[in-house]
């Protein structure tokens, strides 16, 4: 089957600044790709490139066949993260115009708008102005104008944010709906659990550069556990993490709120390591964990964790957000 | 094609189906009309009707008489009614009454009386106060020192009857003098009297003066010449002005000529500004609601800034077209005079317009897309308004001197040669022709690279938040993209 979108060494500088460095990359059709990355990594350069919006420097660059999105705007649906809406302008007659950019007729554009508000729970808000509306609503209202012309495409830049828990949810099952229909679904979160939770295949980009690109199947038995979790007794403390960084095995030991994050070396095994681990320190509880995306991408990209956590600090500011997803997906 | 005129027709729309567009467009002639109509009535309204008295020193003794008889009650009368005549004629003369005639029902003469009463109600009334020809005249001038002009029922009886004014008549304005000339006169008038006032006081003196002259003169009567016959030859001539056009003679309309290129600069400036600041505002609207980039995901950043150049651009021609057919409407139909507006003249408004209009609207166009608001626009708006505003201020200057070596320069300004163009094209005298084309042409050369930069500015700009770019940023951008 044909790719929906293939880069290959596409490249793009800001002035001096590289935004995306020779980035290679192929989107299969029919799949639901989260495109992850911190703020600032070039996910919105990558995807207003796949857009035609901006151009690259250099490299290739085919969506759904064509050298160019601009040949083939109307099959693609695009969720910006700069999103607005005019806000004079009324819901419905915005909806209608967006249609109507899209190369949409006529005939029933009126009728599907609504049906798709009513969708959304937005039914009694076609002749309200955009202006009226609240920003999650607004949200809504833009998603519907990503998708109102059954695109084979659909790229959506941080759909999520602003949104609260029920919203979410809502999207979430929209999203999985497009998914299911056989269309192409790529979203970009800065927010690695969202990508987790929702997406079939994984491409992650840091500093312009790709990280990590594949089947998040494949992900998770590529990346053996390597980190062992530890609650402690009595509250941790330094001396603790220091003990459990000098073990053999153990790569390094970073302090979490609730207990120890032990790394271990790609080499060691995490029986022994384990076992020493309840050996040394007054454990509760020991655990040998999945990985998650954060975790894999710490260590795709090395160097020191600290430093990574510090430059991923707003993820850590979402663990809140976090819990109230999986209270509600529960 | 079809994502363009969608974008043009939203642009239009949401511009012109608008109460304040609409309120905006219709009121601003109504405006007009009614301030000038109350500049008209304020002009013919002279508040309430002055009473007092004009003292007279006759020392010549010989024009008192003339002076009774015109400062009585039936001379009044009959300057009144001469004046209100003159006033009708000279109204019928206009294009405005010629056109009047022939309605029906407009009856002249009804309108005559009418003004004539209107005159003579609205007007002084002054009665003559003789004084001895030996009076004392620094005595005689203090009750004109404290006169208090007061309308008619206002004054109060104690100072009813001001002394408005003094006339001294000295001998030798009447009689000769032994050199062969004659005299002047002194006139002390009221503080704060009327000038309008102070003529007539002084044009009737004069008068019978004259008369007294021609009355008494002794060398008329040895010359054997009859002073009625002399008082005709004096009299002044009537003229009657006429404007030699192709099409025959036309009244001659003074100031109207001057105010037709005027009146097409006006109208094309109001039509580009109004469409250039409006596309400035849906632009900078569409970048601040962050609603850009959901456009650029259907449309190409230049088929988005093209469908909203040509909206505006029918928003312009709408109000050219609304403004200008009001304007030749009521020149045509109400003044009867087509030869005030030339086709040729139309045709330049509408060359002339796109060419304004394609280049404000690129500048727009750009500064709209590189700024986040419309306080950051405001800078980067100021040399262009400059620009445009520059005609506007100099065109008497270009009116005047329509060939002078500085409006030939500015011809060819890119940005103020439409607006001179059309001053000079609309005026009387005519342009050499090798100018036109050549101001056409840097005209098109120039919107040409306005689009060109406005496109790449566009482009970049659009999708760029944050700090106000610069002109150095500008032209980076110009360059880079």
């Amino acid at each position: 089957m044909q790719n929906a979108i293939e880069l290959k060494g596409v490249h793009k500088t800001f002035g001096s600044k590289v935004a995306v460095r020779d980035l290679d990359l192929v989107i299969p059709t029919g799949s639901l790709c989260g495109f992850i990355g911190p703020n600032g990594a070039g996910k919105t350069t990558t995807i207003r490139m796949i857009m035609s919006i901006i151009f690259p420097d250099r490299g290739d660059l085919t969506v759904l066949g064509k050298k160019s999105a601009v040949e083939s705007k109307d099959r693609i649906g695009y969720l910006p993260e700069e999103r607005g809406v005019y806000r004079k302008m009324k819901v419905g007659p915005f909806l209608v115009y967006l249609g109507r950019l899209k190369g949409m007729d006529a005939a029933g554009l009126d009728t599907k708008v609504k049906d798709w508000l009513a969708r959304v729970g937005l039914g009694d808000c076609f002749k309200k102005k955009c202006e009226e509306l609240s920003k999650g609503m607004q949200q809504k209202v833009q998603f519907i104008s990503a998708v109102l012309h059954d695109p084979e495409l659909i790229i959506l830049d941080e759909p999520f944010s602003g949104l609260d828990p029920v919203n979410r949810r809502m999207l979430r099952d929209l999203i999985d709906e497009q998914h299911k229909a056989g269309r192409t679904l790529i979203f970009s979160t800065h927010a690695m659990f969202e990508a987790e939770q929702l997406c079939e295949r994984i491409f992650m980009i840091h500093r312009g550069e790709k990280v990590l690109d594949g089947p998040l199947d494949d992900i998770w038995s590529k990346y053996d556990p390597r980190c062992v979790f530890v609650e402690t007794i009595a509250a941790t403390d330094d001396a603790m993490v220091s003990i459990a960084g000098s073990l053999p095995g153990v790569r390094e030991a970073i302090q979490d709120p609730r207990g120890i994050d032990v790394r271990m070396r790609p080499d060691a095994d995490p029986g022994p390591v384990m076992a020493a681990l309840a050996q040394r320190l007054p454990v509760r509880r020991v655990e040998l964990k999945r990985p998650n995306l954060e975790d894999i991408f710490i260590e795709l990209v090395g160097g020191s964790a600290a430093a990574i956590r510090a430059e991923l600090s707003d993820l850590n500011g979402t663990a809140d957000t976090t819990a109230a997803m999986q209270d509600t997906s529960a | 094609m079809n994502k363009i005129f969608w974008v043009a027709w939203r642009e239009f729309a949401t511009t012109v189906f608008t109460k304040g567009f609409l309120i905006g467009v219709i009121m601003t002639p109504l405006m007009l009309l009614v301030v000038i109509g109350a500049m008209a009535w304020l002009k013919d309204f002279k508040g309430p009707r002055i009473h007092g008295t004009v003292a007279v020193i006759d020392q010549s003794g010989m024009v008192t008489a003339g002076l009774t008889k015109r400062f009585s009650p039936e001379e009044l009368q009959k300057e009144t009614e001469a004046s209100a005549k003159q006033a009708v004629e000279q109204m019928q003369k206009t294009p405005v009454g010629e056109a009047m005639q022939g309605v029906p029902g407009a009856n002249m003469e009804q309108a005559a009386g009418m003004a004539a009463s209107q005159i003579a109600a609205g007007g002084p009334q002054l009665d003559l106060e003789v004084l001895d020809s030996a009076a004392d005249i620094e005595k005689e001038k203090e009750p004109v020192k404290i006169a208090e002009i007061k309308a008619e029922g206002e004054a109060d009886p104690k100072s009813a009857n001001p002394r408005l004014a003094l006339v001294v008549i000295p001998a030798d304005a009447v009689s000769v003098k032994p050199d062969g000339k004659f005299g002047g006169i002194q006139a002390y008038f009221a503080q704060r009297l009327d000038g309008e006032i102070e003529d007539k006081i002084e044009r009737r003196v004069q008068e019978a003066i004259i008369d007294a002259r021609i009355e008494n003169d002794k060398r008329l009567a040895a010359a054997g010449m009859n002073p009625t016959v002399v008082r005709d030859i004096v009299a002044r001539p009537a003229v009657e002005s006429k404007t030699l056009t192709k099409s025959g003679e036309k009244k001659s309309l003074g100031g109207l000529t001057m105010l037709v290129p005027m009146g097409f600069m006006m109208l094309m400036m109001i039509s580009v500004m109004t469409s250039g600041s409006s596309l400035l505002t849906t632009t900078v609207e569409e970048k601040s609601s962050r609603v850009m980039e959901v456009l650029l995901s259907a449309v190409s950043p230049m088929q988005l800034m093209t469908g909203k150049i040509i909206g505006q651009m029918g928003v312009g021609l709408l109000i050219l077209a609304v403004y200008s057919g009001l304007g030749v409407g009521s020149v045509v139909f109400l003044l009867k005079r087509m030869d005030l507006i030339s086709t040729e003249s139309l045709i330049y408004l509408v060359i002339f317009f796109f060419i304004a209009y394609f280049l404000v609207a690129s500048l727009m166009a750009a500064i709209g897309s590189a700024v986040n608001d419309m306080r950051e626009a405001q800078t980067l708006m100021t040399p262009v308004m400059l620009l445009i505003m520059l005609p506007w201020m100099i065109w008497f200057v270009i009116q005047r001197a329509p060939n002078s070596p500085l409006a030939v320069t500015l011809s060819f300004v890119p940005g103020m040669n439409p607006f001179i163009m059309v001053i000079r094209l609309c005026g009387s005298e005519p342009v050499p022709t090798w100018q036109i084309p050549v101001a056409i042409a840097v005209g098109v050369v120039s919107v040409v690279i306005a689009a060109w930069a406005a496109a790449k500015v566009f482009r970049i700009g659009a999708l760029m938040y944050g700090k106000p770019p610069d002109f150095k940023t500008l032209l980076r951008w110009i360059r880079m993209a």
